[in-house]
């Protein structure tokens, strides 16, 4: 039992602040580790990189090689990295970089080294934030309530195929694809046949957590030429298991649920925004007073809701 | 009877559940505001009373109710009136899934759509929906009636065993082992009888009963003492 969230807003405003009130009100679907994807405002040039560093002793050193492997790439440091300034031995870094000649071939480096500082995300405007503990407290140690943007999705995590830890909390990054992210709320039974396959294929696997398989999965998918629409459909026939996961970018949400109808998804839309929980009452907590819901409760579906944006549409 | 107010908000649920039983064991009707959808609200009422949910509840709303007349003025998730064996649970808006899973009596009226399982593992009782069943309405019911204005969705009568589904619709597609058969006219009657009961409109209705084609159930004796040598 996992909880999920996603939100879209009409305009770039508080996404991290209605995100950590979702997941803070799924709490008890799993408090082992909380994670949020958050579009914030693109940059006009080059990408955000998210990583996460498993001990802060060599931090220096192991940030060194990371911006290191950034320059082979033709890239470099546009900011100073954000640190976290927690006590944890692992820590969380923000950089803005110019963008890699080749973003593929930079991850495939970036990933030799990630025992030590793996990338968590990339793009013009994704940024995965993840962390132990329940919503209040990932929020707090990151600042996610002031973080400002037009759509993101949110994950709490009750660990039940693999360990409790920093790294195998969600969301997912579709690496090698920038500003493309997954959360699941289920069990994928095909897991080590599909893991198998996409190894084969050259895809790395970053965890033993079920749910990276959607985002290594769907990286596959996207590499074929289909569309993420193709994709999601695709999914419900080929992924086994009971599952509903949401998938981001910079366009909107996307949503696919298995052929056991287990998972439960609600949504309220209206005016352009979305507020999609794995709960109602967590939808309550933005919108108390509405019950005009939407529950994704059949077998098989998909659905994409795209980003409205005011500022897109003028 | 006099009506008393209890607020949810974000206060502790046992607390309020007790509140609950306090007031409907001292006779008042009870009208529940601010429920924000939450769950576990009005698990294990009394044997008689009214209680008015004004919103929208959470899972297991009403859950091992024995008696009480609970009335949900919008919408309610999961697993509502599971395990209930007596009273009557209205829904005015949409019931979500597992709606009466394992209930042992009492009557379900969903005024809107149901979800996923509607009855499941249901063993005495009715339930009535006068919108549509979602995906494996009545999966493995032991007994009782779901009973549906609308339509059913996929694999309807899933797996049933001795209960009843009862589509006045369209029917998506029949689940394993689930067979239609043709109604006798006492069973409409008795249907019939129900729905006037809820005040609902009397008329024709092309009612479709699904049962169990029973070829899952393959053992041949019903000698339960041929079960205690496994």
């Amino acid at each position: 039992m996992c909880g999920i969230a996603g939100r879209i807003l009409n305009r770039e405003g508080e996404v991290g602040q209605d995100l950590v009130e979702l997941m803070d009100a799924q709490a008890h679907r799993g408090a082992d580790s909380t994670g949020f994807a958050i579009y914030t405002k693109p940059l006009p040039e080059g990408g955000k990189v998210r990583l996460m560093g498993f001990d802060r002793r060599n931090l220096n050193s192991d940030l060194d090689d990371v911006i290191k492997i950034l320059r082979n790439h033709g890239s470099d440091l546009l900011t100073d990295p954000q640190i976290d300034d927690a006590s944890s031995a692992h820590y969380s870094v923000r950089l803005e970089a110019k963008e890699p000649a080749n973003v593929e071939n930079w991850i495939a480096e970036a990933d030799l080294i990630s025992n030590r500082i793996e990338v968590l995300s990339y793009g013009i405007s994704l940024e995965i934030i993840k962390d132990v503990g329940d919503a209040e407290a990932v929020a707090d140690k990151h600042h996610l309530r002031t973080m400002q943007g037009t759509h993101g999705l949110g994950h709490a995590r009750l660990a039940t195929e693999s360990d409790v830890s920093p790294k195998a909390s969600h969301p997912f990054w579709a690496r090698p694809f920038p500003d493309v992210a997954i959360v699941h709320n289920g069990q994928i039974t095909n897991y080590y046949l599909w893991r198998d396959k996409l190894e084969l294929q050259g895809y790395r696997f970053m965890t033993e957590n079920d749910s990276e398989l959607l985002a290594v999965w769907i990286s596959d998918q996207k590499r074929k030429g289909l569309s993420l629409q193709q994709a999601l459909i695709k999914s419900v026939s080929e992924i086994d298991g009971v599952f509903t996961f949401m998938i981001s970018d910079l366009n909107g949400i996307g949503l696919a649920k298995d052929r056991f109808a287990m998972k439960p998804l609600v949504t309220l839309e209206s005016e352009g925004e979305l507020i999609a929980a794995t709960e109602e009452q967590a939808v309550r907590r933005i919108a108390p007073d509405r019950w005009d819901v939407f529950n994704y409760d059949g077998p098989s579906m998909t659905q994409i809701w795209p980003l409205h944006t005011i500022e897109a549409a003028a | 009877m006099s009506e008393k107010v209890i607020q949810v908000g974000h206060r502790d649920i046992r607390i309020i559940n007790q509140e609950f039983l306090e007031a409907l064991e001292a006779g008042h009707s009870v009208v529940v505001t601010d429920t924000l959808s939450r769950h576990n609200l009005g698990v294990g009422l009394p044997r008689s009373g009214k209680i008015h949910f004004d919103g929208s509840v959470g899972y297991y709303c009403g859950g091992l109710n024995t008696g009480t007349d609970v009335r949900v003025e919008n919408n309610a998730g999961w697993g509502t009136g599971e395990a209930m064996s007596g009273g009557i649970i209205t829904v005015n808006g949409y019931s979500g899934m597992s709606t009466g899973a394992a209930m042992l009596g009492g009557l379900i009226h969903v005024k809107g759509d149901c979800g996923p399982r509607c009855g499941v593992a249901m063993k005495a009782g009715d339930i009535v929906v006068e919108g549509n069943l979602g995906y494996q309405a009545g999966f493995m019911a032991h007994r009782g009636r779901i009973i549906a204005l609308g339509s059913a969705g996929p694999s309807c009568g899933d797996a049933l065993w001795e209960a009843e589904v009862w589509v006045a619709g369209d029917i998506e597609s029949l689940g394993v082992d689930a067979k239609i058969v043709e109604p006798e006219a006492e069973e409409v009657e008795g249907v019939d009888a129900l729905l006037k009961q809820l005040g609902l409109e009397e008329r024709f209705r092309d009612w479709r009963k699904i049962v169990s084609e029973q070829k899952l159930w393959y053992f041949e004796s019903r000698d339960a003492n041929s079960w205690l040598m496994i």
